[in-house]
């Protein structure tokens, strides 16, 4: 008896449950993602909280990031006592949604009630922060691949002309006025992109030790403690030496902290050579 | 790393060069200083000392080579060091050498003595002859009664940047309190030295150590956790200099020394009369524990050390053979004993402050809303042991909610005893109303006096506005989550119930790569473009130049073949010499093909010029199609009006 033996009659059923199945696929993945934020919302709303926050966390390591699920992580290890914690993922999810009031709220609410000066977005903070990069590269890109059409076509006009079936002279100009919006732009364009990530874009960590990180004055262990910063405050990132990274506090006073006492907002951005 | 002196030549055979020159130069000259009379002076300075100090004995002698020489021993009176010092001078031509050779002497008891006369034999077999000398020694009440001490009378300035030290005491400073008082002043006038007040080990030969270290801590009775400050001056001598690769550390495990790395500074310096480098870091020290505990340090030194074989004024250029080794070089050793705090009297929020500090506090705002954070400045300045301060006590409060501070560290002085510690700390009002802020103490150990200290913090008033906060609560059931918030739930905005947009990353685009090449390539293809643009229009415009060139030259022939036809009268040749120069010129200017440039297609792009060129055109037609036999033509005028024809033509090619 071979081993497979392939029946006409069966071949179009099966194909039918495949692709059925293929298309059931991620709606029930979808159901069983609704599941899981419904359980740790549940868990939240009971008092759960650290329970809810490891939900929120295996959710966020198994979809990917978004600015509602950091705020409800952030909302959960608020409300568990974990100020650093929440202030990071407060932080996260403002970083996806600068414009979201929600988010700049609790931000803040969380901020005064463990002590620390509130940090909202200016406007200009605000501006830069929102740009959608993909967005943005799609506007260089039309503009660039313009203008290198443009230029061929010039170029090779009598063959363009020809094959497009106008006069030349028309096509001549139609190109004149590619450049002539289109160089403008780009420069707009490339001059807001350099503006943006050379000075909006600073590597920011949060400080997650326990009550306070300990500032040092060069990044040993034996070196000189110069001062603390307490949990939850946000810091930039200037540099990094093996396992410490050189900090600026928001009052300017700088100095090597440990790495395991401070989380990037941007996760892996400590693992990429500062831009500003 | 520091530098040796550029003076100090480092590499031995350097310094062997050196000294081969010299003595080349004292081989050349011997006869004339072997043929002067020798001379010698004596001398005691100063002739009268206050007990526990010394005075130096100098001998001499100018022009002749001594024999090896002691002064009589003398009771009472001891020999603390020796040293050495030949110098080679050139006078009206004479060349002398002098070698002067130091007694440091110090007394036991006060009273007159005489060290007696004696002979020093020289090594061309004569002698010389010193006399008696004298030395009164008065009494002193604050003389230390160990003989040959250093004194500690009048000491010149400490060397900038430098806190003035005490004076090398193998014992060490014995007298507990006074202490340092607050401020980075001097601890004790008497208490700083000079180099020459230093007593260094001596070598068999009587010169002082080649390498010795020298510990001076401010004190050596503290108490458990008090930082003292210490000077470590570590001396190598000038002939023996390298360069060093490590720091000083303390012996043994009774202490916790400051970190050393990069607070030192380096002089060049006479020990003795001999020229020494002087490495000096100002540091602190303290100790874990109560007791009794040795202190004293070490380095591990790397230095030239060399054969001496006898002693004679020109030793040091001779007997020498240079060899550099590590050794590690002990310090004096000191015992510091250390005491326990009194349990009497301890404050229950002692950190384990011990010095001497002011502290004062500060409030903004001084109005704000329930809820609203007010800013705790607290700054605390003096001497002291700095690790320990923390912020401080904030009595307890429930009209104030009081979270974690801050603090920053200013060291003002070496030793980072002395600085500012600043805390910021923030407390949210609960309620409104008129509240005084908590009350604030911070507590520190005095050691000049011997007790705790409290000082209460005075701190302005905060007028606070708004509703009461609502408090927390117990651990909420299910279901009333608010409640079991440990922040005011209240005011939180609730869990969004969506997920939103997910992103795989949250790094931004422009830290992919692809970000940067797409945009660079494009930005490449462009700059390509313009460049192969560049490129062809130069190349064009090479070529229209050839051609305008070569269009130039037919037409030039074409002028020729016309005069040529006129002065043979040969009609033909000279109408088609002319309607070619008339075809060429307009092909020119019109970019086409001049054989193709017919009436019709002249009249088609210009008819004004057709109609001048007609008359040209229809007889050059009418001869060439009867081979030139039609009759006879002024051919001179026709020239003419070819080329007025052309000329407007020519002058824009």
């Amino acid at each position: 008896m071979p081993f497979f033996s392939f029946r006409p009659r069966f071949c179009l059923p099966t194909s039918l449950l495949v692709v059925f199945s293929l298309l059931l696929l991620p709606a029930l993945r979808a159901d069983n993602i609704t599941a899981d934020i419904d359980a740790a919302n549940r868990a939240y709303t009971y008092g759960s909280y650290d329970e809810a926050a490891k939900l929120f966390r295996g959710i966020i390591a198994a979809q990917g990031y978004s600015a509602p699920l950091y705020f409800d992580l952030a909302n959960a290890e608020a409300r568990a006592g974990h100020p650093g914690q929440a202030m990071l993922n407060y932080e996260r999810a403002r970083y996806l949604a600068p414009t979201d009031a929600d988010i700049d709220h609790n931000l803040q609410l969380a901020r005064k009630q463990a002590g620390l000066e509130p940090n909202s977005y200016r406007w200009w903070q605000v501006m830069l922060r929102s740009i959608n990069w993909t967005f943005w590269f799609v506007l260089i890109i039309v503009s660039l691949t313009l203008l290198l059409l443009a230029l061929i076509a010039s170029n090779w006009a009598k063959v363009f002309a020809q094959g497009l079936n106008m006069p030349e002279a028309r096509l001549r100009k139609i190109c004149k006025g590619v450049f002539f919006i289109f160089i403008p732009l780009s420069l707009v364009f490339a001059f807001v992109e350099v503006a943006v990530i050379g000075f909006g874009n600073r590597i920011e960590g949060v400080i997650v030790a326990p009550k306070e990180g300990t500032l040092r004055l060069s990044p040993f262990d034996s070196a000189e403690k110069i001062g603390t910063i307490p949990e939850g405050e946000l810091v930039t990132v200037e540099d990094r030496h093996n396992d410490y990274l050189r900090v600026e506090a928001r009052d300017h006073h700088f100095g090597w902290i440990q790495q395991k006492e401070i989380e990037p907002v941007v996760a892996g951005s400590f693992d990429v050579p500062p831009t500003n | 790393m520091k530098s040796t002196p550029a003076m100090i030549p480092q590499r031995p055979a350097l310094r062997a060069i050196m000294h081969a020159l010299v003595l080349t130069a004292l081989v050349c000259f011997s006869s004339l200083s072997a043929s002067a009379a020798a001379t010698f002076t004596q001398k005691i300075d100063p002739p009268e000392i206050t007990l526990g100090n010394t005075t130096t004995v100098t001998i001499s002698i100018q022009g002749a080579e001594a024999n090896d020489f002691q002064l009589p021993e003398v009771d009472g009176l001891n020999v603390i060091s020796t040293g050495v010092n030949t110098s080679i001078s050139l006078i009206n031509g004479a060349f002398s050498t002098t070698a002067s050779r130091t007694f440091e002497i110090g007394a036991s008891h006060a009273g007159s003595y005489t060290i007696p006369a004696f002979d020093i034999g020289l090594q061309d077999g004569s002698t010389l002859h010193i006399k008696a000398m004298k030395l009164n020694v008065v009494p002193a009440a604050s003389a230390s009664s160990v003989p040959g001490l250093p004194a500690q009378n009048s000491p010149p300035s400490p060397p900038p940047n430098l806190a003035p030290y005490p004076v090398f005491n193998p014992n060490g400073p014995v007298v507990m309190p006074p202490k340092v008082p607050v401020g980075p002043t001097p601890p004790d006038a008497s208490a700083t030295t000079t180099p020459s007040e230093v007593n260094p080990p001596l070598e068999p030969d009587g010169r002082p150590a080649k390498v010795f270290i020298v510990i001076a801590p401010e004190t050596t009775d503290a108490y458990v956790g008090e930082s003292i400050p210490m000077r470590i001056d570590f001396y190598l001598r000038l002939d023996v200099a390298a360069q060093q690769d490590s720091l000083p550390t303390i012996k043994g495990s009774d202490f916790l020394i400051n970190s050393l790395t990069g607070r030192y500074q380096e002089e060049q310096l006479e020990v003795a009369n001999e020229p020494y480098i002087r490495d000096t870091w100002i540091t602190a020290i303290s100790a874990p524990k109560s007791g009794d505990f040795p202190l004293q340090m070490v380095r591990d030194t790397y230095w030239v050390k060399r054969v001496r074989v006898n002693f004679t004024p020109l030793s040091n250029f001779f007997m020498t053979q240079p060899t550099l080794e590590h050794e590690p070089i002990s310090s004096n050793q000191l015992t510091i004993h250390v005491h326990s705090l009194p349990d009497e009297g301890r404050p229950a929020h002692f950190t384990g402050v011990i010095g001497q500090l002011k502290v004062t506090g500060t409030a903004q705002p001084l109005t704000v809303a329930v809820g609203e954070p007010v800013t705790l400045n607290f700054t605390i300045t003096g001497s002291g042991n700095f690790d320990y301060i923390r912020c401080p006590v904030l009595a307890e409060d429930p009209a104030w909610k009081s979270y974690v501070p801050s603090s920053k560290i200013d060291y003002q002085d070496n030793t980072h005893t002395q600085g500012v510690k600043t805390f910021t700390q923030a407390v949210i009002p609960q309620k409104s109303g008129n509240l005084p802020l908590p009350q604030a103490t911070f507590s520190y150990f005095d050691p000049s006096t011997k007790q705790y200290v409290t000082i209460p913090i005075s701190l302005p008033g905060v007028t606070v506005t708004g509703s009461a906060l609502a408090t927390t609560a117990s651990p909420a059931a299910p279901g009333d989550s608010e409640a079991a918030n440990p922040a005011s739930a209240a005011e939180f905005l609730p869990n969004r119930v969506t997920m939103g947009h997910l992103y795989s990353t949250l790094l931004p685009v422009y830290h992919q790569p692809w970000f940067w090449l797409t945009q660079g390539g494009l930005l490449l293809a462009l700059a390509l473009g313009l460049l192969v643009m560049f490129i062809a229009s130069r190349r064009k415009k090479v070529d229209d130049s050839g051609e305008r060139l070569q269009q130039q030259l037919s037409l030039k022939q074409e002028q020729e073949a016309m005069a040529k036809a006129v002065s043979d009268g040969n009609a033909l040749n000279f109408f088609v010499a002319a309607r070619h120069a008339i075809q060429l010129q307009l092909g020119a200017q019109w970019r086409v093909n001049p054989e193709a440039l017919t009436l019709g297609e002249i009249r088609s792009r210009d008819a004004s010029l057709a109609e001048s060129l007609e008359p040209l055109f229809t007889q050059a037609d009418e001869v060439i199609y009867s081979g030139g036999t039609g009759g006879r033509f002024d051919l001179a005028h026709w020239e003419r009006h070819v080329r007025e024809l052309l000329q407007p033509h020519l002058q824009t090619a």
